[in-house]
């Protein structure tokens, strides 16, 4: 019951670390912003579902485009002049960028926390002992399957090579046709739909503040990290890793125990295998 | 007391009489613009803290609150428990803040930029929660009650006697902070953050620095937060929270990041716009977000650099004047020999004796490319040694052996007899080695006479600190490395240039400067990646006269890489062919050129054949 639990919230993580990795691969920026992109998927979500009341289905298709849209403006819009500084300015800019838009969501909405209903309601399943709600299932089973399509979208689609290329080397990607300025913000794009989804499957149990921002962008991070930041296969297993030592710290320690487990996940990998636990294949510069 | 004495002493103590001056004048406004100006000049000397570890070392710290809150628990508990005297328990809570900073430094300094912020993101959070759980001691989430300042018997109750108090023991604090990042220590700092390569030739031991970075820059901290606590009268774990960390994080960036002036300015009046903002209170987050933001993209060095670039710009020669179109004026070498005597420089080298390098069966691999292939390598003292070969050929990886920045597989390598395996990479200056870069790597945002004086070699830690003091009073040693560094510049042929931004060369008075950095020290044997590369055919002869000059003047060995035959072959006795990371032939350069072994790999199977 526990791990299942721990999985669910795992893979609302991964698909959070999985936004973020998308972005750092393919264009080598770690996006601080990425909780406050959560932020506004899970708004857009109650805006839709609470909001419009139309169900959450116009969700599932809306809130990842208006994230990724978002994200893909962030990154056209201001992190585009400086993308030729140093890792120190992108860096601090999108922290302050993640703060600000938490700011911009708290005058909007200036309220504690928002709720969004449960998407799959009912009596929950019996397995023996085990006690398991459908909204986990749906949730576990839905954030895995969205992050495959990401996966597979950056390994295998058309848009995905260029993603890739650029990756692999900016300038050679220009030459070869592929316009940087278009596959950043292609890139941000995606991470943001990402992102965007995990709003969606966090909104329910996770309830709608800022501090959903904070939780989102370390959890994704650490996650990230556990999986080696450069790996999408690493971000999956790194967030289900996450979301499973964090149920059974709180369960069996203390919830503040919660928190301090993802940082100590997050310090002994860093320290003991700081290429993380996935990593990718990488040639080392001469 | 000389002018220039006067000047550097005025300079060390400026930032603290500002800080005086503004707690003085604060006393002509009512109590609620004294608490303000109170915490302003805390936000200032918290600015000037975060001027050393994000301005200049450039490493992006989120544990700002907690590190406040180490100070400002670390001496109410002590003076609430323990009933210690204000100024004791004050200087206790900075120690303990030096010992947090080290703490967090050690491990968290073996990352850069996202990996470190999340290290110090994580000491942040640990910090809280530890001081939100120990209840007894701190008394939780509720926070605790901190008794106002007692000295002596004096209590500092009043807002105007705090505010005087407060301004007094910052400017105190500050003059230690404005002498480090004056001097050599700051300089060690920026320049590692623009190439931590070329600053690790130099003698400068990066990991130390940055330790010493957070260690400094949170004493400072820590004691802004001891000294702030009473006015605050009751503190509590989230007013010391992650927000705290990220706002203070602007300080240095939108005030500006090339001094300490940047720093204060930017703590003190950021601090002040929520007061003078109060209509607005609302959206104070929202705007600072927004000039974070806006000043990265606009003004990356900060407004206060803006600021001072615009008052100063007319007064430099402009860069595009390059120096094709001047008369190169060389001052003699034994200028330079003469201004380094004072520095205990040795006496030029001589011919004869052990082989100053010799690279015995050297190999390094990378996966299955074996980049250097058991290369044995000899240069005689004061001779000029070239080494070519077609690209990936193994000749900067062979540099890199020899200068410590990789290590061989198998082999090793021997400097005037003496085995440099297990000399590190920092130590190597200190025998007489420095090197040049493939790609110009100078300090961009230091001056040219900056460049060169880190260029001396005398970068420990230690070294610093004692250096950065004896600037602040503008000594007799630290007027002989002005000294040197002058003569190397003027040796070179950018005297005129000392005092512009090595930034702002073009790219053959950079290369230039690298050599200026890499002759300052008097070194034995100076290795020189691609001297010429990019630069016209009229300035690699310059380059080639000035090169002859050092070496025949200053009996400085080196050894040269360069793809141009032509310019290798006018300037070395000997030539090296390295080919697929193995020595294909040595021979002197006409014999060289004549080799058909060489001439096949250069220019294919049908020349060699002719």
């Amino acid at each position: 019951m526990i791990v299942v639990g721990g999985l669910k919230f795992g893979a609302i993580y991964s698909l959070a670390a999985l936004g973020i990795v998308v972005i750092y691969k393919a264009t080598r920026i770690v996006n601080f912003a990425h909780g406050a992109f959560v932020l506004a998927g899970a708004y857009a979500t109650y805006g839709i579902v609470e909001g419009l009341n139309i169900g959450y289905w116009p969700a599932y298709v809306l809130v990842p485009i208006a994230a990724g849209l978002l994200a893909a403006a962030v990154e056209f819009g201001i992190l585009r002049p400086i993308r030729q500084a140093d890792m120190f300015a992108l860096i601090t800019s999108t922290i302050f960028i993640g703060i600000g838009l938490s700011e911009v969501y708290r005058l909007v909405q200036n309220t504690e926390m928002l709720g969004v209903r449960n998407p799959l309601p009912g009596p929950p399943i019996f397995i023996g002992d085990v006690i398991i709600t459908k909204e986990q299932i749906w949730v576990l089973v839905g954030a895995i399957i969205s992050a495959l399509i990401g996966v597979a979208i950056f390994g295998y689609a058309p848009i995905g090579r260029g993603l890739r290329a650029m990756a692999a080397n900016a300038r050679g990607a220009a030459l070869c046709g592929y316009s940087n300025d278009g596959m950043n913000a292609m890139a941000w794009f995606l991470g943001g739909a990402l992102a965007g989804l995990a709003g969606i499957f966090a909104a329910p149990s996770k309830g709608i503040s800022p501090e959903l921002a904070i939780s989102m962008i370390t959890a994704g991070f650490v996650a990230a990290v556990i999986g080696g930041i450069d790996s999408l296969r690493g971000a999956l297993f790194g967030g289900l890793i996450l979301g499973v030592a964090e149920t059974f710290a709180a369960a069996y320690v203390s919830s503040a125990m919660k928190n301090a487990v993802s940082f100590l996940l997050l310090f002994v990998v860093l320290l003991w295998r700081s290429e993380g636990l996935f990593p990718e294949a990488k040639i080392r510069d001469v | 007391m000389s002018s220039g004495r006067l000047r550097a002493v005025m300079g060390a103590i400026a930032p603290s009489a500002v800080l005086l001056a503004i707690a003085i004048l604060g006393l002509l406004f009512d109590t609620y613009w004294q608490y303000v100006f109170a915490i302003s000049i805390t936000a200032a000397v918290i600015g000037s803290a975060l001027a050393m570890l994000v301005g200049y070392a450039r490493c992006i710290t989120i544990a700002t609150g907690a590190m406040l809150a180490v100070g400002a628990y670390g001496a109410t508990i002590p003076i609430v428990h323990g009933s210690m005297p204000f100024l004791a328990a004050v200087a206790a809570a900075t120690i303990l803040g030096a010992c947090a900073g080290w703490v967090l430094a050690v491990p968290g300094v073996r990352f850069r930029s996202h990996n470190l912020a999340m290290i110090t993101l994580v000491f942040q959070a640990v910090v809280i929660i530890v001081l939100r759980e120990s209840k007894t001691l701190t008394g939780g989430a509720e926070g605790m009650h901190v008794p106002p300042p007692v000295i002596l018997g004096i209590s500092f109750e009043k807002d105007a006697d705090f505010l005087l108090l407060s301004a007094a023991l910052y400017a105190l604090a500050v003059v230690p902070m404005t002498v480090l990042l004056a001097g050599a220590f700051g300089k060690n700092l920026r320049a590692l953050a623009s190439n931590e390569n070329a600053a690790r030739a130099f003698g400068i031991d990066v990991r130390n620095h940055l330790i010493a970075a957070f260690t400094f820059s949170s004493a400072l901290i820590a004691f802004a937060g001891a000294v702030s606590a009473p006015r605050f009268r009751i503190i509590d774990p989230d007013s010391y929270g992650i927000f705290t960390s990220i706002f203070t994080l602007a300080y240095p960036i939108i005030g500006g990041m090339g001094s300490i002036w940047g720093g204060l300015a930017g703590g003190g009046i950021l601090r002040l716009i929520p007061e003078l903002l109060r209509p607005l209170a609302d959206y104070i987050e929202l705007i600072f977000c927004v000039l974070v933001v806006a000043t990265l993209t606009f003004f990356p060095d900060g407004l206060a650099s803006a600021f001072w670039r615009g008052t100063t710009r007319r007064h430099r020669v402009k860069p595009g004047a390059s120096f094709t179109a001047r008369a190169i004026e060389l001052a003699p070498m034994a200028e330079l020999f003469a201004a380094t005597q004072a520095l205990g420089a040795a006496a030029p080298g001589r011919r004869g004796g052990d082989p100053i390098l010799a690279v015995e069966r050297a190999s390094k691999s990378y996966g299955a490319l074996r980049a250097v292939d058991d290369v044995s390598l000899t240069v005689q003292p004061c001779s000029l040694h070239g080494l070519m070969g077609p690209n990936g050929a193994g000749k900067t990886t062979l540099f890199n052996i020899v200068s410590g920045f990789v290590a061989a597989d198998s082999g090793n390598v021997r400097m005037s007899g003496t085995l440099l395996d297990r000399i590190p990479l920092e130590a190597r200056i200190g025998l007489g080695m420095t090197r040049t870069f493939q790609h110009a790597a100078v300090f961009e945002r230091l001056s040219c006479l900056d460049n060169v004086i880190i260029g001396l070699g005398r970068n420990g830690i230690a070294q610093g600190i004692v250096r950065s003091v004896g600037q602040a009073f503008a000594n007799a040693d630290s007027r002989s490395e002005r000294r040197a560094a002058q003569a190397a510049l003027a040796a070179v042929g950018l005297g005129v240039r000392k005092d512009e931004l090595a930034g702002a060369l073009p790219l053959g008075d950079q290369r230039r400067l690298e050599i200026a950095r890499a002759i300052v020290s008097r070194p034995r044997i100076i290795l020189l990646d691609e001297p010429v590369s990019g630069v016209s055919v009229e300035e690699a002869r310059r380059l080639r006269e000035l090169l002859l000059a050092i070496n025949g003047q200053l009996g400085i060995a080196m050894v040269v890489i360069e793809h141009n035959i032509g310019f290798l072959s006018s300037l070395c006795q000997r030539i090296s062919v390295m080919s697929q990371g193995r020595i294909l032939a040595e021979d002197d350069a006409a014999s060289i050129i004549a080799d058909p072994r060489v001439r096949h790999v250069y220019f294919g199977e049908q020349e060699a054949a002719a």
